[in-house]
């Protein structure tokens, strides 16, 4: 028998991933919408084609306006029908046509009456309806009904009424703000969801007036809220009103403390926890207001809800990081959470331990945490790292503990030291033993490779640079050659950088003569030889620690293919002939901005940015390098069409007085060779600008990047914007294919470029503030400027919104460059720094203003007023 | 159709139902909303919100069941009207006729609407509304000029009522139920 019944379960499992509405086409159902247009109605047939096109528009399928139109009106036909499922689902499709359909005002008379019907169901979704389709002049007229809502008996429809408040406080504040008195009676409900949604609105209505919340709170925290969600909110709230008096009041109690400290005996778990958060986020919260808090949450973490559990742990792991002592009352039963079944509950239980535990647990708790590092989350793996982090600085003797693990968690561990290396200069000298002592026992080439490298660059700097010398050279006689190799570069590090070891080095290097490998017997002659290893002690000149510590600024694939094609010969292989053009890959891998580096790949050792690799290829060249400090290099723009005969593209460099454009020129034609290259600007509709130098291209082969510079004069600080005209002039000749060789003397051609524009956006750079409310108050209101603009027709709040972000060419902060669906307004903020080196702030304000049209309000904050003035010509002329 | 089936319709129409749609337009305060009140309940109220859109009321007369589409008159609503009219059994179109100075507009109107294509040959039944009202146009005015003559594409019929007084109402609901279809 039981057979059967499994079989039975797996074909319901199967049926389980379909959906009965799976591939229906847009098309078919928006014939089968003509049913709505029907003269006798089938309720059930309307009902199943609204499902459909909900489900449609719910796979991301989308209505242009024609369809959505016509759809929209032949639905408000149905509005004869008295069936109320069809209704609700009438309901249903006008809140998702309504954005995209016009004249969806239409129905406002027929939800009017709906609102006002004996059905409950129709009054409360007719009032989520109505808000949606709804603009301030109907606002208006359906006032009175809302208000009406708000306080009606049937708690759907008073919720229904508040949350259409809490929507429509958005685009018609002044409106809402008029119905204060009934919200205030709906807070005092009986319903829970009522009170909730009551007070959620009474406190937008009031968010601006810090007095307003402040009494709201006060009366409120009396005791009158019943709904556990509504006191969630209230905890909030009144955290709220505690950081914003914290100012004003001295050493003692704080006020409402006793409040958040008596929601901790609340019935509601939700409650306990939302004051038990609370009380642990205060500012400088005091371990006697503390302990309240942490008892409550050490109860939880022994509850049976796993999500209770996770809350406390997550809570109690943040209160360790500045309040270690608090929380070790609770150790025991953080212990037994280390087995938790919820892995995110039991790494947060490990790492809350690791800050807090004594030394003779950690050993176990590491061991714990290798076994299933590879099974959590890399958010939790951050975590770990962080704990580890600063585990190491509490209990140094304990990173061997570390040392059990796989390749990618070593890896974690060494990220860490040596961001601790970087970070805290009193970590440096230990923090370094800790990596020599793990290259000690590292079966990792790449580890200890890193690692070498790394030493060699940090070694030197410290007091007593002798003593890792011997970790290094231990390499030497007891790793692979890879290792070899790479011990022996960082011995000749040491040897540059302090005089003092150098006879020392030169001994162990003589030795490294020997090796079998050949990569470590070169490497040790050359140090040898640029080191000056005849024995005499000298001082290490510039080009030596140059040559060991500076990075490579050609691009490694332009050096291999290079290379390849050289072939032996007299002439030695000039490496100043390798194009140094930056191809544009390099700029996608540019790093996120903000983003800090860490670990073993990131500078010091690691890869050149763009930025530096322009700066250093411009300054090698005489005729730019007076043109002071490179300020910012544009993206390329393309000046051709993909496939074309040559491909040229551009970089702006922008310097204080000076313009330099880099055109990066291919050839891609294998039976040309183009000689002279250079391209001839026509700056005429570019009054301020002047040419001043311009650097052709010797010879420019078949598929090998070159590039051609044209230099401009400028009048200082004025961000000067201007169109140039570009044509690549050159000399072409006939080659062989085969061989390489010219087959003729050439003959002067011209090739047509695009346009080039210098915008107001290239005199911008993009510079990330952490917290853009601390720096816009510290930046000060001296020099702010604001206005407001009138933006004309856009198709949508997204567009303006990016359209002013690239006029600016400043970075979004906070996120704040996306615009929700929807919404009547945006606020974006921006920072930036502008040419001189000033910092600046703005702020924008959106607003849809009529049908189509966007107003915007304009604030600029700087350090130098002509800079703030100057956003706003940019702005008005753009 | 032969003799037997006009005679089963007639005998079908006994017993069974009849259905009609119609649309009620007409510019804004012309009385619209009041016409379907006075059909539907026999009240009359004297101050009305102006219909936003429109309203949905179904009537039954006799075994006549109207489906009445009340559709809003102020301006922003006029290019919707067309929508609502098709396909019904009669557009019943309304004019204040004690507001001379809108006249022109309300013909022109009219006129617009009656140009769509989608509504050729569909019955116009047009009420001069508010003939309590001291200076309210006479029929024959009324008729000249909405330019009523002019329209010769379809059936077209006139009446002067008061929504206020009753005046006439029955004479509408005859018409109405005269050019109701039977349901088949």
């Amino acid at each position: 028998m039981a057979q059967p019944l499994v079989k039975k379960d797996d074909d319901r499992d199967d049926e389980a991933e379909y959906s009965p509405f799976l591939g229906i086409e847009k098309g078919a159902v928006l014939q089968e919408a003509r049913v709505f247009n029907d003269p006798q109605l089938d309720p059930r047939r309307c009902s199943q084609v609204i499902t459909k096109l909900l489900y449609l528009l719910n796979q991301g399928e989308t209505f242009n306006k024609i369809e959505a139109t016509e759809v929209f009106f032949s639905v408000t036909k149905l509005f004869q029908s008295r069936d109320i499922g069809l209704r609700r689902m009438v309901f249903l499709i006008i809140k998702e046509l309504s954005p995209s359909a016009d004249e969806v005002i239409i129905v406002t008379s027929s939800l009017m009456k709906d609102m006002n019907s004996k059905t409950d169901m129709y009054r409360a979704n007719a009032i989520r309806v109505l808000c949606r389709i709804t603009d301030g002049t109907l606002l208006t007229q359906i006032e009175r009904y809302l208000k009406q809502a708000i306080v009606d008996k049937n708690p759907v429809v008073a919720s229904a009424a508040l949350v259409s408040g809490i929507h429509l406080l958005q685009t018609n504040p002044e409106i809402v703000k008029r119905w204060s008195n009934e919200v205030q009676e709906a807070v005092q409900s009986r319903a829970a969801l009522v009170q909730f949604h009551a007070l959620a609105l009474l406190h937008q209505i009031r968010q601006n007036d810090r007095l307003a919340v402040s009494k709201l709170v006060t009366s409120l925290t009396r005791g009158t809220v019943r709904s556990p969600l509504a006191q969630c909110l209230l905890i909030r709230y009144t955290t709220q009103v505690i950081r914003e008096s914290a100012t004003n009041t001295q050493a003692g109690d704080r006020p409402f403390y006793d409040f958040l400290e008596s929601c901790l005996r609340h019935k509601a778990e939700m409650v306990i926890f939302e004051a038990a958060r609370a009380i642990t986020e205060l500012n400088g919260v005091t371990s006697r207001e503390l302990t309240p808090a942490i008892t409550v949450l050490q109860l939880f973490l022994s509850s049976s809800k796993p999500v209770l559990r996770f809350a406390a742990v997550r809570t109690l792991n943040k209160v360790a990081m500045t309040h270690p002592m608090a929380v070790t009352n609770c150790n025991i039963d953080m212990e037994s959470l280390i087995s938790d079944q919820n892995r995110s509950i039991a790494t947060l239980a490990i790492t809350t331990l690791l800050k807090t535990g004594n030394e003779s647990s950690v050993d176990r708790l590491m061991k714990q945490i290798t076994n299933f590092m590879s099974d959590i989350a890399d958010e939790f793996k951050i975590v770990v790292v962080e704990a580890i982090r600063s585990l190491c600085l509490k209990f140094p003797l304990k990173y061997r503990a570390l040392e059990e693990g796989g390749f990618e968690y070593k890896k974690a561990i060494v990220d860490s030291i040596v961001i601790l290396i970087r970070d805290i200069p009193e970590a440096k000298e230990s923090g370094l033993l800790h990596l020599c002592e793990f290259i000690e026992d590292c079966e990792f080439t790449y580890l200890s490779t890193q690692i070498l490298h790394f030493l060699g660059i940090e070694g030197p700097k410290t007091s007593d640079a002798s003593k890792y010398i011997r970790y290094i050279y231990n390499r030497v006689h007891l790793e692979n050659a890879t290792v070899r190799a790479a011990a022996v570069s960082t011995l000749a590090k040491f040897g540059a950088m302090v005089d003092s070891l150098k006879p020392r080095i030169f001994v162990l290097l003589r030795r490294c003569l020997y090796d079998s490998d050949d990569e470590v017997r070169d490497r040790a002659t050359l140090y040898l030889n640029t080191l000056g290893g005849d024995g005499a002690v000298v001082e290490t000149d510039k080009d030596v620690k140059e040559f060991l510590f500076g990075s490579l600024d050609i691009p490694l694939n332009n050096l291999e293919t290079s290379l390849k094609n050289y072939e032996p010969s007299e002439e030695p292989f000039d490496l100043d002939a390798v194009p140094k053009e930056v191809k544009s890959q390099p700029l996608a891998e540019k790093k996120a901005p903000g983003k800090k580096p860490t670990g073993l790949g990131a500078p010091p050792s690691g890869p050149t940015s763009t930025v530096d690799a322009y700066e250093k290829l411009l300054s090698s060249i005489p005729e730019f390098s007076e043109f002071g400090k490179l300020f910012k290099s544009s993206a390329p723009v393309e000046l051709t069409e993909a496939e074309t005969e040559y491909a040229v593209n551009v970089v702006k460099h922008i310097f204080d007085r000076h313009v330099v454009f880099q055109y990066n020129c291919t050839n891609t034609i294998p039976e040309q060779l183009l000689e002279n290259v250079s391209v001839i600007v026509d700056a005429s509709e570019a009054e301020e600008f002047s040419e001043v130098a311009t650097k052709p291209l010797r010879s420019l082969p078949y598929d090998s990047p070159g590039q051609t510079f044209v230099a401009f004069q400028k009048p200082e600080g004025v961000p000067a914007v201007g169109k140039f005209s570009n044509m690549l002039r050159f000399i072409v000749k006939e080659v062989d294919p085969s061989t390489g060789e010219a087959l003729d003397d050439g003959m002067e051609d011209d090739y047509q470029l695009e346009d080039l524009e210098v915008v107001a956006a290239d005199y911008m750079m993009k510079v990330p503030v952490a917290n853009f409310r601390n720096a816009w108050e510290s930046i000060g209101a001296d020099f702010e400027r604001v206005d407001e603009y009138g933006l004309g027709p856009r198709e949508s709040l997204t567009e303006a919104v990016s359209a002013v972000i690239s006029l600016l060419g400043m970075q979004p902060c906070e996120g704040t460059e996306v615009v929700p669906n929807n919404s009547r307004s945006h606020t974006c903020l921006l920072s930036g720094v502008f040419i001189g080196n000033v910092k600046l702030l703005v702020r924008l304000q959106f607003g849809v203003d009529g049908p189509k049209d966007i107003a915007m309000k304009l604030a600029v904050r700087s350090e130098d007023e002509n800079v703030s003035d100057m956003i706003h010509e940019i702005v008005a002329s753009g | 159709m032969g003799l037997w089936e006009a005679f089963l319709n007639w005998l079908r129409s006994l017993f069974f139902k009849q259905e009609m749609e119609l649309s009620l337009i007409g510019l804004q305060n012309a009385g619209k909303t009041s016409l379907v009140n006075v059909v539907a309940t026999g009240g009359y109220s004297e101050d009305m919100i102006p219909t936003v859109g429109f309203n949905m009321r179904k009537v039954t007369k006799g075994n006549v069941t109207i489906k009445l589409w009340d559709l809003g008159g102020q301006p922003r609503f006029r290019s919707m009207w067309e929508r609502y009219c098709r396909a019904v059994s009669a557009i019943v179109y309304v004019v204040d006729a004690a507001d001379p100075e809108n006249l022109s507009i309300s013909k022109s109107e009219l006129h617009d609407l009656l140009s769509k294509p989608s509504l050729n040959g569909i019955p116009l039944l047009v009420l001069g509304n508010k003939i309590d009202k001291p200076g309210a146009l006479s029929k024959e005015a009324l008729t000249d000029q909405m330019g009523l003559k002019s329209i010769v594409d379809r059936e077209v019929c006139c009446f002067m009522i008061s929504c206020k007084n009753s005046t006439n109402i029955d004479s509408v609901i005859d018409w109405l139920v005269k050019h109701s279809k039977s349901k088949s």
